[in-house]
This record gives structure tokens, C-alpha cells and sequence, in this order.
């Protein structure tokens, strides 16, 4: 029997943003597990497996794939071969995309940007993300991911699953699951969509990246949403004044107490506290989102944009405000990195949206003194091919999909500053040196979490599954 | 070996109720759990994986690997108990570790003999004679005689029966999903007749909403969904199906049957237009049309879904993890995955499809009239196809091409150039080529050139805005120019401050994945719009032609159209400022211009009929006669034929053109209005399968032929071997699983927990049953009974069991939690659409229709749209219903995939991706964030208010005991109604201070505030209702 699973359960069923459970039992269970209350944080016990480098996530998701080749992995080589086929002896006959598969010819296109080097590890960056140049010295850069999807369903949902079909708890459930919240008043896991701003408007995104799939669905990511509503149904409605609202709160909680004392059953004294807590959310969540108190300095570091909610660089800022008050994971959305076709032009626009943002974060989180335990990772779920998708012109190309390298970019508590690794060929086609597979990133993540990625499990369907499924290396040359 | 005493704090300090004592260990229940949890993975049934040669899962390996009766010469003992942690099974890496008394058990089995059983689930339902309580006068019938005896052996009591009002209430609920009304209560309370409880069941089994409660949970197993689900998820329509499953738990269907015909309702012989909707049941799963995806890859996707959800909904069996390898736990081969996967693989399907609703195979269910109607129309459209058949058009159009490229003259009109301001020929440029150098200024965007039917145009891709300079137009003014919508989003065209304002609305959706807008132009008081909309993306040309004597006037490809004459014009007289295309800035109402410019005219004249003739007809005609036949694109021999059918031909062929156009487009309507469904249905040569290395679609291993797994019965010799051969072998008398599996999530709908807790899972790794025997005999008694669905829902709602209080002792509670044992009646919080149902229940508000389309009830704005891709495609923007469509069952709310109703999610309905035979049951402060501000629960609370308000009377207390037992059941307690009463007197004070404040609140929600109760009142007694709505027992069944 496996009782002590049970009661595991049994106890965090009685929380949702790491309140503690009361009455079954608890004290006998947390002596069992070595006498610590651990239900304060709501996290699974003996979890962090060891000693935590970074307590909280912020992931930067660039949906669509940035294109690696006109941004960090730099090829001045491949001047010489723009226009040329792509040799088979680069393509090595792997599968592409029902978009290109039918292309006569496979044309190589070099970038078009000024790429310089930055930082004391001399990184190259391209001329679009002049920002990034000052970060150089504290985000660690591999340039050797790869996935094993090919479109972006897939793709997507394999690099916040682990699995390439739905079903699975995204990364930030897994977490909020294993090390439970750092706050009572907000959830531990926050979503952020940011709004489009480019001319490319087809990347849909599916609740189901911040699902949480099997587990219980208090691990699903909550959306924090620009507007009156930042979390769904939060503000009272016209006509209901806070007093009002107390007034009615205590009423109800009383005859809820009634109840309980005629039934016993703890769930009433769980929504009794749960009533509470959506009360003071009530109050904290219009303070985290209310930006009107930021001093001038803060708009200067992350760009005026940031003064628009929605935006890039205004989600960036409540990132950072967000994990300021103790949300364990942070999940960031950039959509609009699917530069098909009209490159140039497009991935200037979308990162003129989103270089500012995404630097300032970091540089934010440095001058607090928390991105010594705060990890921030930026990345899309894939990379772009080196050959032209569509008519190769002097000005214009495109690029399609390319699961088999790409850059990714984390920075902060856990892993090396200013340090790159993994290398392609000339071709950015291939990995030489260094490859790093998405669930190594998983793995690597958790690790600087202080969790073992073997060791994160949930049952289901009789199967003790995990965010890296039967795979994943923690990469150890990226740790500080 | 641990201290005695601390074992004997884990055992006595167990809340759950399955603790073995050591002294009896019984295999089934605590050993096997363990191995399988803890050892199989590298000692169990993969033999690629099996470690030290050494194997568990049978009693083979496991007498190999230890000594019955003595633990201390076992093997399995001595690593599991060893010293050193490195030596220690299992070991570290797998991240499991044995407790001290999951060790402590398998010495003592070890100890006492080590009985082996086979795994419970593979053997065939054994039916015992209930056992004989020794309170044998409390049991109903035998489902009470097998808990009564466990809790007699638990030296635990039954709980006494509910309350009428309660137990009613509870009935209600659990038969027909929605609360019984006070009358129903009164009813029942005063009927003495012993039966009376029996009436109740009978009367509720009848109800239409019976099937809708009971489709409930079978709408998560078959994961249907109103939406796509990969990457657009744009829309599908399931809803045929759904109603099916409604009409057969209605007409009590036997569990049989209602298996055969959704595994296989199209391969019945003479197959019933019912039967092949049922087949839809496998058609649920996701489906993809993802650009650029591999159709072969989700092909094996698709078949996969179908049989790990057919194994998981029929015998709870974890198909999917024998899918890259053999089954880690229980005795599936790889081989066997693929057997099984084999017989859903011959269906008529493409790897990729879905992009305009319905993936093939579809069923299309056209009502008798709107066949008669398609007949009809089939019929006429096809005489007038004869008619203008290529063979008798080619020659007359050819002859009139010849003549008219002999006659070719490209020169325009004589005067055409008189009056012309500026002419921009639009070829990547903005340059004027009227000779005039009034040259275009791009302010904003980066305007291309792109190739068109009509020549060159200038492409605007990005919101944009060119200024042409401070032109005068004059009061007699003609603008010329072939356009092309190119976003959905409103949009600036011409802008001329003092003069003019040209631009699309918002396009909407039309038939067949187009979108479309209407054209506004608005001149100094007038405004006009094209009648109907236009074709986002089509090639339009447009002239706007203004006269002082004659007005405003709008052409569209040289033809009056019909317009609208809107009553406000937001262009006021003035002083013409710089005439510009687009705009600066994007605004809320209006964005720069996005789209396609060809050949922009701009006049001091009004422009002739024959002048916009040859701009927008003759000119493109020209321009496509003079391309030769063989070069010539389809699409412009289309165009050609068409322009020949509609303005050259003899007239008694135009009148067919355009009569067959008009019937075309009749029939277009008709066949979009028509209801379709997914079915299943066989391809004349079935699929080759094969075994899938690392269930890779790429990695064709040994090819395979349809078959169930090794561990089961085999199928009868002399049958087909196809799905209709499965679903039959499914429900044979034999099977092992499928009857078990049924009636247990009957249980766990009413108990909140199955018999089996695991109910998607009877494997090894699963929960061992509560009741084993009980399981038995419910799942025999199934089968004995013909599969009767509502007698078996009967048997346990009128048990004792079932009618038990749920009202709990402390101790109780801390011994038996979950209420595995049954010593009362379990209480838990209403699944998701029901926490909805009721409230609009006892309101009043509920629609209560039962089946057809999905509604759109309110939810906030943009949750879709925020994720979703927009432009043509469906689904993609959350229309709002009105009216009764609002307050329809929480099951009919449209389901997209990528966005699942976002207040329903809050109460943990699951997205529908995946098969899914439990929810979980969470409690969270965003689910009190629902009940109290959600418009759907202010309204309801209000409409509640309202209604009391006129039954009650002004009696205050008269009002509360209504309200109150409309929403619980049951009268307020003094305490009760005394804390309500104190609530509504302060919140009374607090409306009659602030009108303002009660009468914001009770414009919420689109049902009719009454105007006749003061608002301060009506305030005061919406904020009382909401407090009800959201206490724990209005959200609980109890």
C-alpha cells in the first residue's frame, strides 16, 4: 500500500498556494518526515532534493523560433555560400517541413546583420539586440540545443512538457508541485501573454502549455492578464465596495462554520481560507500590476514600452515584480518568431519589441541583488534553417523550421556568467561539439532548483512519470 | 531492523483505511503493490530491460528469487532489508526506496509462505452469495450486505439515513445533475407510502436530463471537444454524437450495445444512420492541419489515441505504456500495443485535415426538408451546368477572344486623362505617374511591390500611412483605385481631415474560411457602406464618385451596389488638410492601412459609365485576353469564362450564368446550414501496421495483424477479425474487465471514489479494490442483468449505503478520510458544469433544453483571442450568445481545446485532450473569485433575489427561509437565518446611501432587473442570494 503517498496527498489537497493543512493527521506526518513542517511551503517533502542555487524561474518563451543564425551563432563563412545549395553532406537527407519539403532548391542565406562581440567571453551578437551586449557577462549561452520536433505544436509543447503530445504538466506545474509557493497571497505559478506586436500573427498558444496535465489541476499556471481582471473574475463587481464585500465574506463565513461543526469535513475549513485568501488577492494583485510607482529609472532600463500593459516589456517588469513577491515560476510568452518569410525585416520589428525587455530583466534583477537565486531562461522551441524558405533576393529571405540547433540563453542563480558553449558547423546545421537536448535543459533547470529531475515523479495510469520522461542530463559545464 | 514501537506508531497512526496489520498479509492487497511499484520497472515483464535475469510479475520469477518461509535465505528480502544503502534494492537511481514497514510486510509474507495470486483483474468475476451482517435488518440489498460486513469487521457502524430534503436533493443531483425544486421536496416529505423514496428514483430515471447527467462523465472518457485541439484548433462539430449519447442513456440503452455501436456502429451490418453517429465516438480525439506538419507522423497519433482510449475507457488497462516498449508493469508486449493498434487503423482518413470544420470521414445529417431542398437544387444546378458545359461555351468565347484581340485597343477613353490629379500606378511605389510629380511620402510602413491579377500593386504589409500631399479634390471628385483588404482589424484607406474618410470596418467571418468588411465612405454629412461585405483579400475595384448635385456615390468593379446610409458622419466641413492612405497611429477604432493598392486615380471630375467601365472591366479584360491560352493561370481562365458568361455572352446564357450562380449559392447556404458529424468508417484495404520502434512513426519494425492482448481471452475462432470483433469480444461474459470497470466509475460517480480508486487504471501499479467482492458481484450482476444501465444505477441509489447521512464524527473523519469504508455517505463538491447548473437552477434561469449545438455562455473577453491565431480560420474569436442561449447546461459550453471555459476549468474540468476517467476535486481561492464575481453568478444571484422577493413577500424572514431552501433544500436554523438577517439589514443601510451603487450592480448580467422592487432592496437581497450561492453546501452534494 502506499499510504505514505496518500497522505502526501491528502495533505496538499488542503492548499493551494502553500497554505498549510490543518487537522489529519499533519503533525504525525511531518514527524514522519523528519519532523519539519514542510506544509508551510506546500511543496513535496524531501524536496529541494539538495541545496537550491535558484529559488525561482522566469522563462522568456520566444514562440516561433528565433532564427540563431541572425541573432548569437555567428557564421561569416557562410558569405562565401550564400545562394548555393545546401551540400548533402550537411543535410545528411534529414526530415523537413511539409512547407519545404517541396522546395526545388535549398539555398544557403547568410544574415544580413552586423554581428560584434560582447562581453569578456567575446560572444557574438548581431546588430538586433544591441541590448543584449550588456548582458553578456551574466547569461550563460549554449548554442547547441535541440529538440526533437519539427512544427510548432509539437515543439512547443515538448519543450514545457517534455513530451511532443499534449498531455503532459507543463515545466512551471511540475515545479509549483515539487517546491510548493513562496507566497500565500499570489499563485505560485503566473502566466504572461505578451500581445503581439509584429507582423506575424500566426502563433497560436494552447492553455495547455501551462496545463497541469495529470497532476492536480491546482498546479495549472494562472494567466495574469493586462486590464481591470488581472487574474479571471478578480474585481468585484460595479456596485460592490470592499466594506460591502467584507460584509458579505463574514456572513458567509459563518454560516460555512456552522456547517463545518455539524459535518466535520475539512473541506468546508479549507474554503473557509481559501474565501479569505481571494480576499487579499484582491488587494496584492492590483498592487503587483499597478506599475504607477515605479520610479523613472525602471522606464529607462526596460524601454517606455514598458508603460503599455501587454507588452513585452511591460511583462518583463511584472516578471520581475512578480517573483519579487515570492511566485515560484514565471512563465513568459513572446509570440511572433516565425520569420517564414520577409526575415529581415520581420525579426528586426520583433526584436526591437522584445531585446530591451528581456536585458533589463536581468540587469534589474542583478542591481536587486536576486539573480543570484532567481533563474532566468530565454529560448524559443527551435531554431531556423539555414537555407532560404521561399525567393532568396539580395534583401529578403526566409527561414523555415529547424529542430537540429538553436541558441538558448539562461542567466542567473545556478548556472556560469558569461559563458558560452556548444558549437555548429559552418552551417549552423548541425551540433559539433556540446549538444544539449531540451530535456538536459529540463534537467539542468530542476537541478538548479535543487531538484532531482529522476526524482520529481507523479503517478499516473500506474507510471511514475517525470518532466524529462526516461531522458535528460544535467548539463554540468553550464553550472556555476 | 526498525524499533517495534515506531512501527507500531506508523500502523496505528494510518488514516487510511487499507493498513495491513502485519499479522494477515494478504498478497493482493499490500505485496504486489509494492513489487510493482518498487521492482518491475527493471524486474518485470520488459524483457529488454530486466536486470540480473531475475523477474517478479510471476510466480515463477519470484519463487526463484526467494525461499517461501524464509526470509532471512530470500533473495528479494535480504536486498530489500540490505545494510548498505549501495547494495540496497531498489536502488538509488530509480528514485524509489521502500519504507521500514512496506519491508516489514514482505518479511512476513515471505514468513509465512509467500502465497502467490494471479493479478486480481485478469480473472474472471467471481460471484459470491452476499455475506450476512449481524444487523442484517439495515441492508437494502446486497450492496449493503458486503459494506455492512466490512464495517461490522472494522467495528464501525452504518451512519443513519439522510434527511428527506437531503437525501432528495442528493438524488437530484446525482440522477439528473440539477437540484430538486421545493415543491419536488414538499412532495416527497408528505408522501408516507413506503415506496416512497423508489418513486423519486423511478421519477428522476425518467427525466430527459437522466441522459444529459450520465453523458457527463462518458463526454470526458471519449475527450469530446468542440474544437480541433493542435495548434489553429479551429472548430468541429461532435454535437451530433453528443446528443447521441444523451438519446441512448435516455432510452436505457444496455451497456452492450451502446459499446458495439461506438466501437463499431458503421461495421454493423445494415448499419443505422444512428449507429454510424455512435462510431464518432473515436473520431473525439485531437486532429491536426498544423502548416509544414508530417501527416504520416499524426496519423499513427490519431490511431494511437483511439486504442489507448478504447482500452482505458473499456478495461481501464494502460495500453499506452506498451507503446515504445513492453509494458514495465503488467503483461502487455509492445507487440500487443500494436495489435490493438492495428484494428484502428484502417480508417478513411488524411494525416492532416480539419481546416474547415469536419475532418473526413464525415456523416452529414440533413433534416427531410432540407434533403428535399439539396434534391431539388442538386437537380437544377445540374441542368444548368449542362447548359453552359466547357463544350458549348469554348467555341463561342473563343470566337469572341479572337475578335476582340483583333480589336485590342488599350488606349483609354479619349478624354480620360482630363481632370486627373494624380495617378498612382501603385508598383512597389507611391510615385505619381499622372505627370503632375505629386509623389506619395511613406510615413510609416514599408510598402512592396507584388504581382496581382490587374498587374503591379504596392503592398502594404504592415499598419500603414503615405501622405499624398495637401490635395484639393474640389466638390466634384472621382477616386479610382483596385483594393485589397489585407487585415481583419478596422483599417483607414483614404483620409482627408475637412473631406473625406474612406476605410473597413472589422471583417466577421463568412461561409467557407472567408472573412470580409464593409467599405465606409463618409464625406461631410453623409455616410455610406456597402450593404454586404467584402471579401477580405479579394481584388475589388473601387470608385468613389461625389458630386455637388448628385452626392455620394459608391461602384464596386464598375457597379452600383447596394449601400447603407449611415446616420452619422464623423467628417465635418472644412478646410481640406493632406490627403493620406492609412493612418499615424493605431487606434482602438482604426488602424493604418494594410493590404494591396493597384492604379489610384484621383479626379476633379465626375468619371462617365464608360470611363469606369474601361477602369475597372475593360482595362483587366484586356489585360487577360492578350495572355495566351496556354499560359494563361487557372485562375484566370476562370476569371475569363466568367466575365464572358456574365457580359458577352448571348443573353439566354447569361440569364443561366446567372441563375446558376444564384442556385449555387442557395446550395452553399443550405450545405452550411446542414449538420455534419466525424464517423468512422473503413478504407477497402486496411493500413499495413507495424511495430513502431520507440513508437517512433518513422521506425517500422515487425508488420502486425489486428489482435487483443496475450493476457486476455483470445477472440472467437470463427469471427472477422476487424473493430466490430473487439467491441463484441469487449462485452462477452468472459471478459475480465469491461463490467467491472463500468460499474465501478458508477461508483465512484455517486461516492465520489471507485470501489477500485484507480478507476482508469486496474492494472498491477492500480489501487487493489475496497471491496473486492463487491466489485464482483456488482459487475456480474451487470451481466446478469443484460446490461441494464438504469437498473444498475438504481441498485445503488437505493441502497443504504447510498441513503446514508453524510454527516461525520471527527474521529471518523480522521480515520477514514476518503470514506473508503462507507460508514457514511461521502460529501464532495459538484463537478464543474453543475456548480453553473444549479446556480442558474434555483435561480430560475436555466434553459433547460436538452441537446444541439454548443452555446457561448459569458466569459470575459479576449481569453480566446489572446492565444488564438485569428484571421480566417473558426474558433478563434469568442462570440457571446444572448438570450436563452446563455443559460444553457454548463455541458453544452462550446469546448475549445486550446481555451476551456474558463470558469469550468477554475472547478477542474479538464481540457479534453486526453481520455480522462477522473477529476480531481481541488478547492482554491479562484473558485471563490468565480462565485462571487463571475456576471453568470451575480446574475443568477439576482434573478434568485427577484423571484423570492414575489413568492416571499416583504417578510424579511419569509424571504430568507425561501431562498435559503431553494438554494440548500432545506430551512435556515435560527443561527442561520439570524446571520442573514443582520446581512441584509446592513447591506439595505448601505444601497439606500448609495443608490448609485445598487443600481450599478444590478445592471449585471443581460436578464431584466425588476423594476418594481426598489434597487437598493433588490440590491441588498442580490448581495443575500450571492452569500447562499457561495456557501459550502450550495456547491456540495451532500
Amino acid at each position: 500500500m502506499n499510504w505514505k503517498r496518500e497522505m502526501q496527498l491528502l495533505e496538499t489537497r488542503r492548499q493551494f498556494f502553500g497554505r498549510g493543512a490543518k487537522g489529519l493527521s499533519v503533525a504525525a506526518l511531518a514527524s514522519l518526515m523528519g519532523g519539519k513542517a514542510e506544509a508551510a511551503t506546500g511543496g513535496q517533502p524531501g524536496i529541494p532534493h539538495f541545496a537550491a542555487k535558484a529559488k525561482r524561474v522566469i522563462w522568456l518563451h520566444q514562440s516561433g523560433g528565433p532564427s540563431q543564425l541572425d541573432l548569437f551563432d555567428y557564421k561569416p563563412q557562410l558569405k562565401k555560400f550564400h545562394g548555393s545549395e545546401l551540400p548533402g553532406s550537411i543535410r545528411m537527407g534529414q526530415r523537413i517541413t511539409g512547407m519545404t519539403s517541396g522546395q526545388a532548391s535549398f539555398p544557403c542565406a547568410s544574415s544580413m546583420f552586423k554581428f560584434e562581440q560582447a562581453g569578456k567571453a567575446g560572444m557574438w551578437m548581431s546588430e538586433l539586440i544591441p541590448h543584449h551586449k550588456k548582458i553578456a557577462d551574466d547569461i550563460c549561452l549554449v548554442k547547441s540545443v535541440h529538440t526533437d520536433a519539427i512544427n510548432h505544436d509539437p515543439a512547443i509543447t515538448f519543450i514545457q512538457s517534455g513530451s511532443q503530445q499534449p498531455g503532459r504538466p507543463s515545466i512551471g506545474s511540475w515545479v509549483s508541485y515539487g517546491l510548493g509557493s513562496e507566497t500565500e497571497e499570489l499563485p505560485a505559478f503566473v502566466v504572461l501573454l505578451s500581445q503581439q506586436n509584429s507582423v506575424n500573427a500566426d502563433q497560436p498558444l494552447f492553455s495547455r502549455l501551462w496545463g497541469a496535465g495529470f497532476l492536480p489541476s491546482r498546479y495549472q499556471g494562472v494567466r495574469l492578464r493586462s486590464g481591470k481582471d488581472p487574474v479571471l473574475y478578480l474585481a468585484d463587481p460595479a456596485g460592490i465596495a470592499r466594506d460591502g464585500r467584507r460584509e458579505m465574506l463574514d456572513a458567509l463565513q459563518a454560516l460555512n462554520k456552522i456547517r463545518e461543526d455539524a459535518y466535520h469535513d475539512p473541506e468546508i475549513d479549507t474554503r473557509i481560507q481559501q474565501y479569505e485568501m481571494a480576499y487579499k488577492m484582491q488587494a496584492s494583485v492590483p498592487e503587483l500590476t499597478d506599475l504607477s510607482k515605479e520610479p523613472a529609472s525602471t522606464f529607462e532600463l526596460y524601454g517606455e514600452d514598458a508603460r503599455k500593459p501587454g507588452t513585452y516589456a511591460a511583462n518583463c517588469l511584472l516578471a520581475r515584480r512578480l517573483v519579487e513577491r515570492g511566485v515560484r515560476f514565471v512563465q513568459l510568452y513572446h509570440k511572433g518568431w516565425d520569420q517564414h518569410n520577409n526575415l529581415p525585416r520581420d525579426l528586426a520589428l520583433q526584436c526591437k519589441a522584445s531585446d530591451q525587455g528581456a536585458a533589463a530583466l536581468v540587469q534589474d534583477l542583478k542591481q536587486r541583488g536576486m539573480l543570484d537565486d532567481t533563474l532566468v531562461v530565454w529560448g524559443g522551441e527551435f531554431g531556423r534553417t539555414v537555407y532560404c524558405q521561399g525567393k532568396l533576393t539580395e534583401t529578403d529571405y526566409g527561414r523555415d523550421h529547424h529542430p537540429r540547433n538553436f541558441c538558448m540563453w539562461m542567466a542567473g542563480g545556478g548556472v556560469k556568467r558569461g559563458f558560452q558553449m556548444g558549437e555548429t558547423d559552418d552551417y549552423s546545421y548541425n551540433i559539433v561539439n556540446d549538444p544539449v537536448h531540451i530535456h538536459d535543459i529540463q534537467a539542468t533547470l530542476l537541478h538548479c532548483l535543487g531538484v532531482d529531475h529522476k526524482r520529481l515523479t507523479y503517478k499516473f495510469q500506474g507510471r511514475w512519470f517525470r518532466l524529462t520522461d526516461v531522458h535528460g542530463n544535467v548539463v554540468r559545464p553550464l553550472l556555476a | 531492523m526498525l524499533p517495534r514501537q515506531f512501527l507500531a506508531f506508523l500502523v496505528a497512526g494510518l488514516p487510511v483505511a487499507f493498513a495491513a496489520d502485519t499479522k494477515g498479509v494478504d498478497f493482493t492487497r499490500d505485496i504486489r503493490p509494492i513489487l510493482s511499484d518498487n521492482c518491475f520497472a527493471c524486474h518485470g515483464p520488459d524483457e529488454g530491460h530486466r536486470m540480473a535475469g531475475i523477474r517478479l510479475d510471476t510466480k515463477e520469477g519470484a519463487m526463484a528469487a526467494l525461499t517461501p518461509g524464509k526470509p532471512e535465505a530470500s533473495r528479494v528480502y535480504l536486498r530489500m532489508a540490505h545494510a548498505d544503502p549501495k547494495r540496497r534494492m531498489p536502488p538509488p537511481s530509480t528514485g524509489r526506496t521502500l519504507t521500514p514497514h512496506q519491508i516489514e510486510l514482505v518479511q512476513k509474507w515471505i514468513a509465512s509462505g509467500a502465497e502467490w495470486k494471479t493479478h486480481w483483474a485478469y480473472d474472471k468475476p467471481q460471484r459470491k452469495e452476499p455475506p450476512a451482517p449481524k444487523n442484517a435488518k439495515w441492508a437494502r440489498n446486497a450492496i449493503d450486505r458486503f459494506v455492512l460486513a466490512r464495517l461490522e469487521q472494522e467495528n464501525l457502524a452504518p451512519a443513519s439515513e439522510a434527511d428527506r430534503a437531503t437525501l432528495l436533493r442528493r438524488l437530484s443531483l446525482d440522477l439528473v445533475g440539477l437540484p430538486p425544486t421545493p415543491a419536488e421536496i414538499d412532495a416527497f416529505v408528505k408522501d408516507k407510502s413506503p415506496n416512497a423514496y423508489e418513486k423519486q428514483v423511478d421519477r428522476l430515471l425518467a427525466s430527459p436530463h437522466y441522459g444529459e447527467k450520465m453523458a457527463m462523465p462518458w463526454l470526458d472518457l471519449a475527450r469530446y471537444a468542440d474544437t480541433h485541439g493542435f495548434h489553429i484548433d479551429s472548430h468541429r462539430d461532435m454535437w451530433p454524437w453528443r446528443d447521441w449519447v444523451i438519446r441512448a442513456f435516455n432510452a436505457n440503452m444496455p451497456f452492450d450495445r451502446f459499446t458495439v455501436d461506438q466501437l463499431a456502429g458503421d461495421l454493423l451490418p445494415n448499419a443505422t444512420i444512428d449507429q454510424k453517429i455512435a462510431s464518432g465516438f473515436n473520431r473525439n480525439h485531437m486532429i491536426n492541419y498544423e502548416g509544414g506538419a508530417i501527416p504520416d507522423e499524426y496519423l499513427v497519433e490519431y490511431v494511437a489515441d483511439r486504442a489507448e482510449t478504447t482500452s482505458t475507457v473499456w478495461m481501464a488497462m494502460t495500453m499506452g505504456c506498451a507503446r515504445c516498449h513492453d509494458h514495465k508493469y503488467d503483461p502487455i508486449k509492445q507487440k500487443d500495443y500494436y495489435r490493438m493498434f492495428a484494428f484502428f487503423n484502417g480508417v478513411k482518413e488524411k494525416g492532416l485535415d480539419g481546416r474547415d470544420g469536419n475532418a473526413d470521414p464525415f456523416l452529414r445529417l440533413p433534416s427531410g426538408e432540407q434533403q428535399k431542398r439539396l434534391d431539388e437544387l442538386t437537380a437544377r444546378i445540374k441542368i444548368r451546368e449542362a447548359e453552359l458545359a466547357d463544350e458549348k461555351i469554348k467555341p463561342l468565347q473563343e470566337a469572341w477572344e479572337q475578335e476582340r484581340l483583333r480589336t485590342l485597343n488599350f488606349a483609354p477613353p479619349a478624354n480620360l486623362r482630363e481632370g486627373l490629379l494624380a495617378q498612382y500606378e501603385m508598383d512597389g511605389t507611391v510615385d505619381d505617374h499622372s505627370g503632375n510629380y505629386r509623389h506619395g511620402r511613406v510615413l510609416r510602413g514599408e510598402p512592396s511591390m507584388v504581382l496581382t491579377s490587374v498587374g503591379k500593386a504596392t503592398l502594404f504589409s504592415t499598419p500603414s500611412q503615405v501622405s499624398l500631399g495637401a490635395l484639393d479634390l474640389g466638390q466634384d471628385y472621382s477616386i479610382a483605385v483596385w483594393l485589397v483588404q489585407g487585415h481583419h482589424e478596422p483599417q483607414t484607406i483614404l483620409h482627408q481631415t475637412g473631406r473625406l474618410e474612406v476605410w473597413w470596418d472589422a471583417s466577421d467571418p463568412l461561409p467557407h474560411l472567408r472573412r470580409g468588411a464593409h467599405l465606409h465612405v463618409e464625406a461631410p454629412g453623409m455616410h455610406l457602406r456597402t450593404r454586404d461585405r467584402l471579401v477580405q483579400t479579394e481584388q475589388y475595384h473601387v470608385a468613389i464618385l461625389h458630386s455637388q448635385a448628385g452626392g455620394l456615390s459608391i461602384r464596386i468593379n464598375g457597379l452600383a451596389v447596394p449601400v447603407v446610409r449611415e446616420d452619422e458622419s464623423s467628417v465635418k466641413p472644412g478646410t481640406p488638410g493632406e490627403l493620406t492612405i492609412g493612418q499615424e497611429t493605431d487606434t482602438e477604432t482604426r488602424n493604418g492601412f494594410r493590404g494591396r493598392m493597384a492604379d489610384l486615380r484621383l479626379y476633379r471630375r465626375v468619371l462617365s459609365e464608360n470611363e469606369l467601365r474601361y477602369l475597372s472591366v475593360d482595362h483587366r479584360v484586356s489585360a487577360m485576353v492578350s495572355v495566351a491560352v496556354k499560359q494563361r493561370p487557372k485562375e484566370l481562365t476562370q476569371r475569363l469564362r466568367e466575365h464572358y458568361l456574365a457580359h458577352v455572352a448571348p443573353a439566354p446564357t447569361q440569364e443561366a450564368w446567372t441563375d446558376l450562380k444564384q442556385l449555387r449559392a442557395q446550395k452553399a447556404i443550405l450545405d452550411d446550414a446542414i449538420p455534419n458529424t466525424m464517423v468512422m468508417s473503413e478504407l477497402d484495404k486496411p493500413r499495413d501496421t507495424f511495430v513502431l520502434g520507440r513508437g517512433d512513426y518513422r521506425n517500422h519494425g515487425e508488420k502486425v495483424t489486428p489482435n487483443v492482448p496475450a493476457v486476455l481471452p483470445p477472440l472467437p475462432n470463427n469471427e472477422k477479425i476487424d473493430r466490430l470483433a473487439l467491441a463484441r469480444w469487449l462485452v462477452d461474459p468472459n471478459h475480465p474487465l469491461t463490467a467491472r470497470v463500468a460499474v465501478n466509475r458508477y461508483w465512484q460517480n455517486y461516492f465520489g471514489i471507485g470501489l477500485v480508486k484507480s478507476s482508469e487504471n486496474f492494472g498491477t501499479q492500480g489501487d487493489p479494490p475496497s471491496h473486492p467482492e463487491l466489485l464482483d458481484w456488482l459487475a456480474t450482476e451487470f451481466q446478469r442483468t443484460n446490461w441494464d444501465v438504469k437498473a444498475m444505477q438504481r441498485l445503488i441509489v437505493t441502497s443504504a449505503t447510498y441513503r446514508q447521512s453524510s454527516k461525520a464524527t471527527p474521529e471518523l473523519v480522521e480515520r477514514d478520510p476518503e470514506n473508503r469504508l462507507l460508514a457514511r455517505m461521502s460529501r464532495f463538491r459538484l463537478p464543474a458544469e453543475l456548480v453553473r447548473d444549479n446556480a442558474l437552477a434555483v435561480s430560475g434561469l436555466l434553459n433547460a433544453k436538452v441537446g444541439g449545438q454548443s452555446t457561448y455562455p459569458y466569459q470575459p473577453a479576449g481569453i480566446w483571442e489572446e492565444i488564438s491565431r485569428g484571421e480566417i480560420f473558426s474558433a478563434q474569436v469568442y462570440k457571446e450568445s444572448t438570450g436563452a442561449d446563455l443559460y444553457r447546461r454548463g455541458m453544452y459550453w462550446f469546448w475549445k481545446r486550446t481555451a476551456p471555459p474558463a470558469s469550468l476549468s477554475t472547478f477542474d474540468a479538464p481540457d479534453r485532450e486526453k481520455c480522462v476517467a477522473r477529476r480531481s476535486v481541488t478547492n482554491t481561492p479562484l473558485q471563490a473569485l468565480v462565485l462571487m464575481n463571475d456576471p453568470t453568478y451575480i446574475e443568477a444571484a439576482r434573478v434568485l433575489a427577484q423571484k423570492t422577493i414575489h413568492e416571499a413577500g416583504a417578510d424579511p424572514a419569509r424571504r430568507i427561509a425561501l431562498a435559503f431552501r431553494k438554494v440548500t433544500g432545506r430551512q435556515p436554523d435560527a443561527k442561520e437565518a439570524a446571520i442573514l438577517q443582520t446581512l441584509v439589514a446592513k447591506q439595505m443601510t448601505r444601497y439606500t446611501a448609495d443608490t448609485k451603487a445598487a443600481a450599478a450592480l444590478l445592471t449585471v448580467g443581460e436578464y431584466p432587473a425588476d423594476k418594481k422592487i426598489p434597487a437598493a432592496e433588490l440590491a441588498a437581497w442580490t448581495n443575500v442570494a450571492t452569500v447562499l450561492l457561495n456557501m459550502d453546501e450550495a456547491i456540495t452534494k451532500e
